[in-house]
């Protein structure tokens, strides 16, 4: 085959949109021009014009190492760009959160235009905001006081390989069913009850001033929606007749919500456009993490009655598709910084479709089925993100429909969570933090992920689900050397290194160690040590957001914060944790194995020599290194002794984390397993590791088996995760039924398939069936790869990493890596063949 | 024959998970070594002869010469130009195996107990579950080891899995009945309907395939507790993938066999063996041949539709439809 035609092929196999109207053509290719549109959502700066003004909040990023060498940068910047607003008198005699309130509803309803694109059926355009923290001089100077420590602790921790910790923004499920239920008029009258019924002096303390606040933000909605029904009108003057039409449906709609309770779907979706986005303004943060929650669920009311009223189908999902490309303008908060016009995959504006219901029902329903087309037609596109909800009992059609999609496109266009197992850990976490009455077998299955895949409660719960990320690997560094680092920590600007002294527990000299359970317990104080680091890195960020970040609009949505007249910042949700994510699972497990075989078992070398073989990075022990990479057991192939080393793993540090709770706000701190895209930077921070690892290489990507390891296919590598992750209880008595899950937040688990695997109907049904399995035995969720030829070459340049490799050859199945070169060649070369 | 002194042991080269194309859903199918035939294409060298071999995967050794130090015969020596081998000295001992710290030395047919051999077929029960797999057993041909894979059979059934024997059906009567006794499918490989090419080809004549196929499944005649059936036919160029040869096999089956034939599989050639001979150090006769024509297969295909069996039966596999 020509190359041309290759290339072509090639790309042709890359899903594209289809059956796209020339409304959402128009719209796509739009959004797509970047900033040669005539305006987009890119930041816009607004200050109260004070010399000690900031607007770029840097702690919501402590979380991000790559953007520390900007803090100081985005802080300056925004302020020298900022707009400013005059302020109303009196306004430095209002408490904080009612100057912030009032400053971000000025901006959104007054300052910042609105705009509606050609075609568009949804308002609500312009929303990334950089607002003023309106503190006064006092503030801003106890605050920066308070922040250059926590910024110094921060770098100090993520330069030793600790990891990150930092209170962020976004990542929860706001009670959008009950604002679409009872509009804001409904939240209005339930703040304003409750501050008139306060008792005086509350009234006038900062309870208060909370509900205040929140009352001033409850009004925004309703202000925001009458300057975008006016702009509406104002266009539908001029606009052909089709289109005149549309617009007055929008301003009508905009005249009723989102104050008003939302009766048609028009209006729900209006409505839940509106409120999502002015979370996004309130926290000025686009988007990471403000996820929807069960969206074929809380829609589901709308379209039934506008369906039954005469809606088309068709316009029902017109409506969607116009909502999925509103959420994508998240992208443009950045638009002209960083390439690809500021489109990454940062952001998760998660929302969830299927899953169980009460006493085990499935709520799979119409409105699953037009969301999948949807997100069919429109794949591949970054936002909103979504997830689909299984458990053993799904509907046959759900999976066959996923599948399919699956099939068609280069892997799966959503992630898989699942339910039972996710269940489990939410029910495990209400025992563990006491909060049964909140969480329990008769609601927990009204849970729904964030972000990228952290489980949560809905409209009640802030979990902080990627605000601590610890590096377990960091404990056995320190067990290996006595609670130094193996290697002094380099600060990455000035290339200065720091002393390496003890700065964990002194643990002893680990070559007189006798035995690996002296190792064990050596690892375990230091992982209890590292873990009261970063419980008290965190606190240093959650104070200063509690004290001086209120969010008053989004703590109008979470139920708890009202009730208690506490922002959620300061930990007004009736669900409020704070979530540790375990970084670099895989190598910590298989680095304590390789510890296990290489000193002690087969005594292939002291343990001098292997803290030797590390502090050189391995080079000049290259067998010692490959008996550490290929002989010593590995978690991730349903070794049930090696995966008794993960659950060990994970028993000590997930009981460590429930110990511990925030002395300023009173979360409890939960454990989970996401890593972000930690498992690649930090794999160049961290000293070379005792299963073979030199520094530089990528750490284990969250509870997935190491690159390479999982080399018994799909089913045992699931088996690993699931039994890692608790597995089933033997008497039956798990968390949810007898399934067991120490992981709450859930953990991030993929799966690279071939596509050869669901090349036909018999071979997709085995695929859903494989789904079905990984329910029972698997973890709480799996984003599914399907290769392509372009990574069948990347595992030829490389197939130490792409050992787990299944390909289909004819009749049976085997490992692309473990065949030769020419048969590699001709695989890929059947693969591009395989072309539509 | 099978080890049957003490704890049953079997000769296994290699143990899938996952595999999707061994008999119905989600199976995990357990390669057992040594094969009656010698099928001059055979698409897994490495089942033919029954002790255990020692195979050398190059891409993996870094020239470490541990292999060499290890080695009590001397049928491994560390060269400048790397590692040499001389396979006439190498009893398979393994001293090497267990020396290599990068596992590019391998060796096929490890002795697995049964016991072993079952608990790790057990993991997988829920996506058995879940597709309507199981445990298949193949080879090489498995009736070689007849006590284990009953033992084994007998011991998947008794943990409530579905079980699938993959035969060559060169074998006697008496020792078939007794696996498929405890069998729930057979998969079942008739290459060659004519008894002369059948010898040339793979070392022996069909007569006794046929047998046992009429003996087992034959049309009015076979035996009414023997499981469902599935036909196996490689598709080698030039040799099984001729139209008579697919009429003859496909008018057999019609014929004479009766309606639980539930599948005939045709698996379309392709050379992705080859690296194995080379590892073996064994010649093969189809060494720089393609893949088959796909347009080719699909004839056979047609042919086997058109050839009096149920056509819904035919399934083709390795083509180019399938990557």
């Amino acid at each position: 085959m020509a190359a041309t035609e290759a290339a072509r092929d090639l790309v042709q196999r890359i899903k594209q949109p289809h059956s796209l109207s020339p409304r959402i053509r128009w719209l796509r290719e739009h959004f797509f021009r970047g900033v040669d549109r005539a305006w987009n959502n890119e930041f816009s700066c607004w200050t109260t014009d004070t010399r000690w003004d900031v607007l770029y909040d840097e702690i919501s990023y402590y979380i991000v190492p790559e953007t520390y060498a900007f803090l100081q940068p985005f802080r300056a910047s925004s302020r020298l760009a900022a707009r400013p607003v005059a302020l109303p008198r009196g306004f430095w005699r209002w408490s904080l959160p009612q100057r912030r309130a009032w400053f971000i509803k000025r901006v959104m309803v007054e300052e910042l235009p609105q705009e509606i694109l050609p075609g568009d059926l949804l308002a609500g355009g312009r929303f990334n905001l950089l607002a003023s923290r309106c503190w006064d001089r006092r503030e801003a100077r106890q605050r920066d006081r308070s922040v250059a420590r926590a910024r110094e602790e921060t770098l100090w921790f993520q330069r030793h390989g600790y990891g990150n910790a930092g209170a962020t923004s976004g990542h929860l499920l706001p009670g959008h069913e009950r604002a679409l239920r009872l509009g804001w008029k409904g939240i209005h009258a339930d703040l304003q009850a409750r501050l008139d019924a306060l008792p005086r002096r509350e009234r006038r303390g900062s309870k208060g001033a909370q509900l205040r606040a929140m009352l001033t933000a409850a009004s925004m909605p309703r202000e925001l929606a009458a300057r975008y029904a006016a702009l509406c009108r104002d266009q539908a003057e001029a606009a052909e007749p089709e289109r005149q039409a549309e617009l007055l449906i929008m301003a009508r709609n905009l005249d009723r919500v989102p104050w008003e309770p939302a009766g048609s779907f028009w209006e729900a979706l209006q409505a839940l456009w509106l409120n999502h986005m002015l979370i996004m303004s309130d926290e000025c943060y686009p988007g990471a993490g403000v996820s929807f929650g069960r969206i074929d669920q809380i829609l589901l009311p709308y379209w039934r009655r506008s369906l039954a009223e005469g809606m088309d189908r068709e316009l029902g999902k017109e409506l969607l598709r116009c909502f999925w490309l509103h959420a994508n303008t998240v992208y443009d908060a950045m638009i002209k910084i960083g390439g690809n016009q500021g489109i990454t995959a940062g952001f998760g504006q998660l929302l969830t479709l299927s899953g169980l219901g009460p006493a085990g029902r499935d709520l799979t329903n119409e409105l699953t089925f037009a969301i999948l087309e949807v997100i069919d037609e429109l794949a591949p596109i970054l936002e909103p993100k979504p997830n689909v909800r299984l458990h053993r009992g799904s509907p046959q059609a759900l999976l066959d429909k996923l599948v399919e999609m699956v099939a068609s496109s280069q892997g799966a266009p959503f992630l898989l969570n699942f339910d039972e197992r996710s269940m489990a850990g939410l029910l495990r976490q209400a025992r563990e933090a006491g909060v049964q009455h909140l969480i329990h077998e008769g609601n927990v299955h009204d849970y729904a992920p964030v972000g990228c895949l952290e489980n949560t409660m809905v409209g009640n719960d802030r979990s902080g689900t990627v605000d601590v990320n610890l590096n377990l690997l960091k404990a056995v560094e320190l067990a290996l050397a006595g609670g130094r680092d193996l290697l002094p920590a380099v600060d990455p600007i000035s290339g200065a290194e720091d002393p390496l002294q003890i700065d964990g527990v002194d643990t002893g000299d680990a070559a007189h160690f006798h035995s690996f359970d002296e190792f064990w317990a050596a690892y375990a104080q230091q992982t209890r040590s590292m873990l009261q680091r970063a419980v008290d890195l965190y606190e240093r960020s959650e104070a200063i957001r509690a004290e001086f970040s209120p969010t008053p609009y989004l703590s109008c949505l979470v139920r708890g914060c009202a009730e208690q007249g506490l922002d959620i910042t300061q930990g007004g949700a009736e669900l409020s944790f704070v979530t540790v994510n375990a970084v670099s699972f895989a190598t910590t497990v298989d680095s304590l194995l390789a510890i296990e075989h290489l000193v002690f078992d087969t005594r292939a070398c002291s343990m001098a020599e292997l803290v030797r073989a590390l502090r050189d990075n391995w080079e000049g022990h290259q067998l010692l290194q490959a008996r550490a990479r290929f002989k010593a057991p590995k978690y991730g192939r349903d070794d049930q002794q090696a995966d008794a080393m993960a659950r060990r793993v994970m028993e000590l540090w997930t009981s460590e984390c429930w110990r511990h709770r925030t002395r300023s706000t009173g979360r409890q701190f939960r454990p989970g397993m996401l890593s972000w895209n930690y498992w690649v930077g930090d794999g160049y921070v961290l000293a070379a590791s005792a299963d073979g690892r030199p520094k530089g290489r990528f750490l284990s990507n969250a509870i997935c088996p190491s690159n390479g390891a999982d080399t018994a296919g799909p089913t045992a590598n699931s088996n690993s995760v699931g039994a890692a992750l608790g597995g089933h209880a033997p008497d039956g008595q798990g968390d949810w039924q007898d399934y067991l899950n120490l992981l709450p937040n859930g953990a991030s688990h993929t799966i690279t398939f071939h596509p050869s695997l669901l090349r036909d109907a018999e071979h997709r049904a085995t695929f859903a069936a494989f789904l079905r399995g990984y329910a029972r035995n698997g973890g709480t969720a799996l984003q599914v790869n399907v290769l392509d030829a372009e990574l069948l070459r990347e595992a030829q340049r490389r197939p130490q990493d792409f050992r787990h490799l299944l390909v289909r050859i004819t009749g049976y199945n085997a490992y692309f890596t473990a065949i030769g070169r020419e048969l590699q060649d001709e695989i890929i070369a059947r693969e591009t063949h395989k072309c539509p | 024959m099978s080890l049957t002194t003490g704890q049953p042991q079997a000769r296994v080269f290699s143990v899938q998970r996952m595999s999707t194309e061994d008999g119905p859903g989600i199976r995990t199918t357990v390669f057992l070594k040594g094969c009656p035939l010698a099928c001059d294409w055979c698409h897994n060298p490495e089942s033919i002869r029954s002790q255990p071999e020692v195979v050398r995967h190059a891409w993996k050794c870094i020239g470490c010469g541990e292999c060499a130090r290890s080695c009590e015969r001397s049928a491994l020596r560390a060269t400048e130009a790397g590692i040499e081998r001389d396979l006439a000295r190498c009893d398979a001992c393994g001293a090497c195996v267990a020396a290599c710290p990068t596992t590019a030395m391998q060796r096929y047919g490890e002795p697995r107990s049964l016991d072993s051999l079952l608990r790790e077929v057990e993991r997988d029960r829920a996506f058995y579950d879940s597709s309507g797999g199981g445990v298949t057993v193949s080879g090489g041909e498995p009736s070689l080891q007849p006590a284990f894979v009953e033992a084994f059979l007998s011991g998947c059934r008794r943990r409530g899995l579905r079980t699938a024997l993959d035969s060559c059906g060169q074998c006697g009567a008496e020792v078939l009945a007794r696996l498929l006794a405890c069998t729930d499918l057979v998969l079942y490989d008739l290459k060659l309907a004519d008894s002369d090419s059948h010898r040339r080809h793979t070392g022996s004549d069909n007569r006794r395939v046929l047998d046992n196929l009429l003996t087992f499944w034959g049309r009015g005649g076979g035996s009414p507790r023997a499981p469902g059936l599935w036909i196996r036919t490689p598709l080698v160029p030039g040799v099984t993938a001729t139209d008579a040869n697919i009429l003859a096999i496909g008018r057999f089956i019609a014929q004479r066999l009766d309606d639980r034939v539930q599948r005939w599989e045709l698996c379309a050639f392709n050379p992705l063996c080859q690296d194995k001979y080379e590892r073996l150090e064994r010649e093969w006769s189809y060494r720089g041949q393609g893949s088959m024509d796909p347009d080719l297969a699909e004839h056979l295909a047609d042919t086997a539709r058109a050839s009096g069996v149920d056509p819904e039966l035919v399934h083709l596999s390795g083509s180019r439809a399938e990557g």
